[in-house]
């Protein structure tokens, strides 16, 4: 076993734990349990940072060259994101959702290396096309666009749970364990608002490299190429609906639902032109 | 010194006439009963503290042998101005309390465990108010003052590891905590109250004390608008007006006397319509009969709650503190009982620790005296460098005996659970190891007695 999964290994605990922590904290409401969670999210955060550091060290190219890669790169600033989220709008509610994502994206990614191989790492004109700058930022603004999408839904659930408590008057008992409706509707907003540019970013940087030409026949119909645009819509949308057209909340809240939703499909799709994921 | 505790609350059945004429409602009131009660207790080297708030009146006496529970409460009555052929008026309120069940009262008491909203903070304060009058009137001594520390430490060690205060303790309580639910920090928000009454003021109040800082008043009466307003730092409006502010107002407090309702939909919609549709309306109805219409809280982004709504959270939240309660009672238990022990444990060892500390003084005072003799040349300066020395040197050599003496009849009484008995045989045992009893024998024999 390699340094880097060895240290992911250990990264991959202090999620589930952290996620634990932060789990029971929203139940049992004991501030020990919330520095824990805390504790191990930024324990997390460093050790996966070591941990991507760590592959990039061994394999000498960016660390997103295979599927469980660019999933794992995605857990991390899905957890640097929460950190961020916790530090700004202490919306430690939202730890649960953050920290066991990223335990589950580190958890399939490394499943999938499992079932893939040796082999799987990019050779030839794969590795050659990693290697370009216009690809790592592609890459890069993408995932980052789906972490802060992630946790947008994540507060747009939140959001909807609270809404329905109080004006269902059912399990009030539980508002005070939810954050207040202004500031996870806040924080949803300011994440998209992250989210949007880096994603129109990733779009733009594949354009810049596709107009270079020597990618696969068909890209512009690829599947991740055209759910690219859908997702770009949504949360186009969702910022007109927000800023433009005075929605409330409660609707906006769900057009994150249905981006979140078009979101794992752009991850998950398989794609011919789209090779660094396998 | 054993510790008492006399007096009546709503626990010991007596009623409010009963507690607000015992009640010492002023500071100069209890200041006076506190300098009564230390003249009274002056004699027997007896301290003090006198606990008054609305609910409850208590004296906590700590004095040398054993106190009739009868003496402590004429002791109370007399600082009331109450003289003791009344007493059997009063009797079948007072309750008494000793040694460790005083203890643990105190540390209920401080808790909030007998407070009648279950583990309310005010209590708190009122403790160390009182604590600090005591001291400040020289009734608290060496036995008090570090029991009262105590109990203020068992209390918050209650409240946070039981989560005692934590929840709504009234209806005003949880409108504000459902209002900061919704709306996060209040601080720059605006409260429309419709009607001026004692309960919208409250609520009022208690948003307030959560930041809500702008506060708009409508009542029928104008004047009476006026006047909340300038209780609350807020501006009034003529009612009729009011529909005009329902567009700017974050949360809407409504307990007029109108035997109808005055909030209908069409006027939430047509605010709703004026305002960001981000910004949500937080309607607290608190009237009886209503004010708001049921249905205007079917409109998006309005949160309308009735009392009965936040009675039941109020409720609610009471069932869960009684939950944690009963586990505060085992901690407190636990922690009276420990402190019992401990000063149990004091009261055997302290005659011990004196009696080794007056033989080091004397063997330290005898060497002196004969270094003198010696050494008769010496400045006077000399001499209290000497002398300085000698104390140093006594002091550390009673040190560690002090602390092993202290400790292990803490541990006899705490881990060990003996009686004061057993403690005291041993303590006998330590006399004779230190050769106590024979230096008191020849002090005895050399003052010729």
């Amino acid at each position: 076993m390699s340094l880097s999964a060895a240290v992911l290994g250990l990264t991959v605990l202090c999620y589930l734990l952290g996620a634990v922590a932060h789990g029971a904290n929203l139940l049992l409401r004991r501030p020990w349990l919330l520095n824990a969670g805390r504790a191990l999210a930024v324990a997390a955060a460093l050790l996966h940072g070591t941990a991507i550091g760590l592959r990039c060290m061994e394999v000498r190219h960016a660390p997103f060259t295979t599927p469980a890669e660019s999933l794992s790169l995605l857990g991390w600033i899905v957890c640097l994101l929460y950190l961020g989220m916790e530090a700004v709008w202490k919306l430690s509610a939202a730890g649960p959702f953050a920290l066991g994502l990223s335990f589950l994206l580190v958890l399939t990614g490394a499943s999938l290396a499992v079932g893939a191989g040796p082999s799987s790492a990019p050779q030839g004109e794969t590795a050659a096309l990693l290697a370009e700058r216009a690809i790592s930022l592609h890459i890069l603004a993408t995932v980052a666009a789906l972490g802060a999408f992630a946790l947008a839904f994540c507060c747009a659930a939140l959001y909807l749970i609270g809404h329905h408590i109080l004006k269902s008057k059912h399990g009030l008992a539980w508002i005070k364990r939810l954050p207040p409706l202004a500031t996870v509707e806040s924080a949803a907003f300011t994440l998209v608002a992250i989210g949007f540019p880096l994603l129109t970013l990733g779009i733009l940087s594949g354009f810049a490299r596709a107009a270079r030409g020597g990618l696969p026949p068909g890209w512009q119909t690829d599947g991740k190429t055209i759910l690219a645009y859908a997702v770009w819509a949504v949360y186009g949308a969702f910022l007109y609906a927000r800023l433009g057209a005075n929605w409330p909340p409660v609707r906006t809240a769900y057009i994150l639902i249905v981006g979140l939703a078009l979101s794992l499909l752009l991850l998950l799709v398989p794609s011919a032109a789209h090779r660094f994921t396998g | 010194m054993p510790l008492h505790v006399t007096g009546l609350s709503h626990n010991t059945a007596a009623p409010v006439e009963v507690r607000e004429r015992l009640a010492f409602t002023t500071p100069r009131a209890l200041d006076e009963a506190l300098t009564h009660l230390k003249g009274a207790l002056a004699p027997l080297g007896g301290e003090c503290v006198l606990l008054s708030t609305c609910n409850r009146t208590e004296l906590y006496v700590a004095a040398p042998g054993d106190t009739d529970p009868d003496e402590l409460a004429d002791l109370l009555l007399a600082a009331h101005g109450i003289s003791a052929a009344e007493r059997a008026d009063w009797l079948p309120y007072l309750e008494d309390k000793g040694g460790c069940r005083a203890v643990e009262h105190l540390f209920r008491v401080t808790s909030g465990l007998e407070s009648m909203v279950l583990g309310e903070n005010d209590i708190v304060r009122q403790v160390k108010d009182a604590f600090s009058r005591a001291t400040t009137a020289g009734t608290c001594g060496p036995t008090l003052n570090p029991l009262f520390h105590e109990a203020l430490r068992v209390a918050k060690r209650a409240r946070t590891e039981m989560n005692l205060s934590r929840g709504a303790f009234s209806i005003g309580h949880a409108a504000a905590q459902l209002a900061e639910s919704i709306h996060g920090s209040l601080a720059g928000r605006t409260v429309l109250l419709l009607g001026a009454g004692k309960m919208s003021e409250t609520t009022a109040r208690h948003l307030g004390a959560a930041g809500a800082n702008q506060v708009l008043v409508a009542n029928r009466t104008y004047d009476r608008a006026v006047r909340l307003a300038e209780n609350l730092n807020g501006r009034a409006i003529h009612y009729d007006a009011f529909v005009e502010h329902l567009a700017d107002a974050d949360i809407v407090i409504a307990s007029t006397a109108a035997p109808h309702t005055v909030v209908h939909r069409p006027m939430i919609e047509e605010a709703m319509r004026a305002r960001s549709r981000r910004r949500p309306l937080y309607l607290i109805d608190i009237a009886v009969p209503r004010d708001i219409d049921a249905d205007v809280g079917e409109v998006e982004g309005v949160y309308l709650f009735n009392i009965d709504h936040l009675q039941a959270i109020v409720e609610e939240e009471a069932a869960e503190r009684r939950r944690r309660a009963v586990r505060a009672e085992a901690l407190i238990r636990e922690e009276a009982l420990a402190w019992s022990a401990r000063m149990k444990a004091a009261l055997v060892a302290t005659p011990l620790l004196r009696s080794v500390r007056e033989k080091h003084r004397a063997i330290v005072q005898d060497g002196l005296t004969r270094l003198r003799q010696d050494l008769p040349h010496l400045s006077e300066d000399d001499w209290r460098r000497i002398e300085a020395f000698a104390a140093a040197l006594e002091n550390r050599i009673a040190h560690d005996p002090t602390l092993k003496i202290k400790e292990y009849a803490e541990r006899a009484a705490v881990d060990g659970g003996e009686t004061s008995e057993e403690i005291a045989a041993k303590m006998r045992t330590a006399r004779e190891l230190f050769g106590l009893d024979e230096a008191a024998n020849a002090a005895a024999r050399g003052r010729g007695e």
